[in-house]
């Protein structure tokens, strides 16, 4: 990338009295890149995020956030970025439409500007239906519509979204993808956080956050590759004492049960893991199908840089 | 229309803030009917009109003088008598218990004084624990003696053939009742009343804003806007004082409609020094709201703390000059002490501002302090 990164953290953290919610973590984020930050609830995503708009001072480190310092220079900062907090902030009784108002207001949009904006907004994310409608009485999926366009009403040049598709059915979590995807495309560099795995393989890099540490920074290919090889799925009977019965033996890792299938990740390095799979489950008396090689999730991803670490505590 | 950025941003809080209140059933409910409901409901409750002023009388001379001065005491309509006592003990028993509001005690001699020209001696006891209705009973009581004096002297004059210059008055007591003539309270009551339901309203009305996007979240999405702290605030505050200002016209005009009571003085005085005692009040209702956690909690405390001193500790009831003289000092904290006496002397005295500069400024001062302290609590908010 020959133009400066849109996003750099370096070594950033942030303490609130003797908890470590965010741990001299770092990375960078291209233009135009749809960044994910994943991990569970509490990790320390919102924090960062707040931190990379002004809204917090960090305890150490820093951030640049469009070639500006986020803590000293936040005021010209927060012209340049987007930023949709994770709980809904438009207002619920006013309607989409004069909520796009208040926030064009905010940013020091013309009344002119306002309207070619909302204009092509409401084309772009598909906004007719409900820009005269109360933002309180809509479904969470709307709801999320009308914040994102709320916070690119000024066309900023970064976005940052906190978890914006929780609460979000499948469907519409979908369509919201295909307009982060839309937003990227157009040159807008995205900074999106999520608990759910699943939506985080359409980012094009991926930050795994766990307890406030940076614990993996791949795209999203990347990072399934590491575990290729060591995820499999079998037909067994009973299943269920398919699953304890693997879970007891030391060379495998994770157990799960999908289905009627029995889903196992197995150590690293581990030879001929088919066979030896099968002939656990034989010589517990199970009667099991063939042993096939199955697609690590990211889920499986950051199961393992979690619990491989051997720190015992669970999280 | 282009306007610079900062006045754009402003104005997009006010407007979203206006927009708010124009939906919210309870605000429109705060707004309108409150003032009105208040006004009307203390109106007529706090009446110290008390026609039924009740008095007990010790008669040591029991001349015809004294029995004429009692006759003319029940005839004025204002009192009834409730005994005539023999026993100094039995008249402090009556007045104790509130049997009676105030005693007329007649000292032996009083009808000798009348008869010769000199003046008569009447003594008055009163149950200053209700020291508003003693007040107004005494206040009473001397219209009624003095009219009564005026009579006795006239006679006195006939009688003797002397100058009325060459008389004394014939009852000790010289009545001079100023700015209220018809002892009404009402026309006392309605200015100090439009006072207190100003404070508590604008106090209300601004309570909640701060807390209650606090609440919902809505806060994030400013905060993370260009807008600067006083911008929001400036846009908070502006649609509340257009509506605050409404509200002490509409308070005005019921005033007069309801009651029958309007300002006798300047106007325009009026309009000035309302504004700036509601800044003042719409500031301790921002202070609240930037300290407050949750919005029932911003309610309560705007409402407690606007109603209970402005009707205890600021002259509203209770004067304050006949307070301990601690409370005397800690009343002159409160913007509604000075804005009473501006207000009452507009309506009453029928005055201008310049008989009150004092007050004003008192006023002003506080009122700056209050918007400098409430700026900072809600910059504090921010962070």
């Amino acid at each position: 990338m020959t133009e400066a990164p849109a996003v750099v953290v370096e070594d950033l953290t942030k303490r609130f009295g003797d908890f470590v919610a965010v741990d001299h973590i770092s990375f960078a984020i291209g233009r135009g890149e749809v960044f994910g930050f994943l991990g569970p609830n509490g990790a320390g995503k919102s924090t960062t995020i707040r931190m990379l708009s002004g809204l917090l001072l960090p305890s150490d480190g820093r951030a640049t956030v469009a070639g500006l310092d986020a803590a000293r220079e936040a005021e010209s900062l927060r012209r340049r970025i987007g930023y949709m907090p994770q709980l809904f902030s438009l207002y619920p009784d006013l309607t989409t439409r004069e909520n796009l108002d208040f926030y064009g207001g905010l940013y020091g949009l013309s009344d002119r500007d306002i309207e070619r904006r909302t204009d092509e907004l409401v084309a772009v994310i598909d906004l007719g239906r409900v820009v005269d409608q109360l933002t309180g009485t809509l479904a969470t999926g709307w709801r999320q519509r009308a914040a994102l366009a709320c916070a690119i009403i000024h066309q900023p040049s970064i976005v940052f979204l906190d978890e914006p598709t929780s609460g979000v059915d499948q469907a519409a979590r979908r369509q919201f993808w295909d307009l982060i995807g839309d937003l990227a495309a157009a040159g807008t560099t995205v900074l999106v956080t999520t608990h759910l795995m699943g939506e985080a393989e359409r980012c094009d890099r991926l930050g795994m956050i766990d307890r406030g540490r940076l614990i993996a920074l791949d795209t999203p290919r990347a990072l399934l590759d590491t575990l290729s090889g060591t995820v499999f799925v079998a037909e067994a009977e009973p299943p269920l004492q398919a699953v304890e019965l693997l879970a007891g033996q030391d060379f495998v890792r994770d157990t799960a049960l999908s289905g009627a299938r029995v889903r196992v990740r197995v150590a690293r390095g581990l030879k001929d893991p088919e066979g030896v799979l099968a002939d656990a489950l034989v010589a517990g008396g199970i009667s099991a199908g063939p042993v096939r090689p199955a697609r690590p999730s990211l889920e499986d991803v950051f199961v393992a840089l979690v619990g491989d670490a051997g720190e015992g505590d669970e999280a | 229309m282009t306007y610079p950025d900062p006045l754009r941003r402003t104005l997009a809080v006010a407007r979203a803030e206006w927009t708010h209140n124009r939906r919210d059933a309870r605000s429109l409910g705060i707004i309108v009917l409150l003032p009105i409901v208040l006004l009307v409901l203390y109106g007529y409750a706090i009446n110290f009109d008390l026609r039924e002023l009740t008095f007990a009388v010790q008669d040591w001379d029991r001349s015809e003088a004294s029995a004429d001065l009692v006759d003319t005491m029940v005839r004025s309509d204002y009192f009834t008598l409730h005994a005539l006592v023999e026993d100094t003990r039995e008249i402090e028993r009556l007045v104790e218990r509130g049997e009676v509001r105030f005693a007329l005690i007649i000292m032996p001699g009083f009808g000798d004084d009348i008869a010769s020209g000199r003046t008569g001696r009447v003594q008055v006891l009163l149950d200053g624990a209700d020291s508003t209705t003693a007040g107004v009973a005494l206040g009473y009581m001397e219209a009624v003696v003095r009219s009564h004096s005026v009579d006795l002297v006239r006679r006195w004059v006939k009688r003797s053939g002397l100058p009325a210059s060459a008389a004394a008055p014939a009852l000790g007591v010289e009545p001079r009742v100023l700015y209220n003539p018809e002892l009404k309270s009402v026309n006392f009551i309605v200015p100090g009343l439009i006072a207190v339901i100003m404070m508590m309203l604008a106090a209300l009305l601004t309570s909640g804003c701060i807390v209650r996007e606090r609440e919902a979240g809505s806060f994030e999405g400013l905060a993370a806007s260009p807008i600067a702290p006083m911008e929001i605030m400036l846009g908070k505050l502006a649609p509340y004082a257009a509506i605050a200002i409404f509200d002490a016209v509409l308070c005005v005009a019921a005033g007069r409609l309801i009651f029958g009571v309007a300002p006798r003085g300047d106007l325009g005085a009026l309009l000035a020094t309302s504004t700036v005692y509601l800044i003042a009040s719409l500031a301790i209702g921002l202070l609240i709201s930037s300290v407050a956690r949750t919005h029932q909690v911003a309610t309560l405390v705007a409402f407690l703390a606007t109603m209970l001193p402005t009707m205890l500790l600021t002259g509203f009831v209770f004067p304050i000059r006949s307070m301990p003289v601690v409370l005397q000092y800690i009343a002159q904290v409160f913007p509604a002490t000075h804005f009473l006496i501006i207000i009452r002397a507009i309506y009453l005295k029928g005055v201008g501002l310049g008989l009150f500069v004092r007050e004003a400024l008192l006023l002003a001062l506080i009122a700056l302090v209050l918007v400098v302290a409430a700026s900072k609590a809600f910059r504090k908010s921010l962070e």
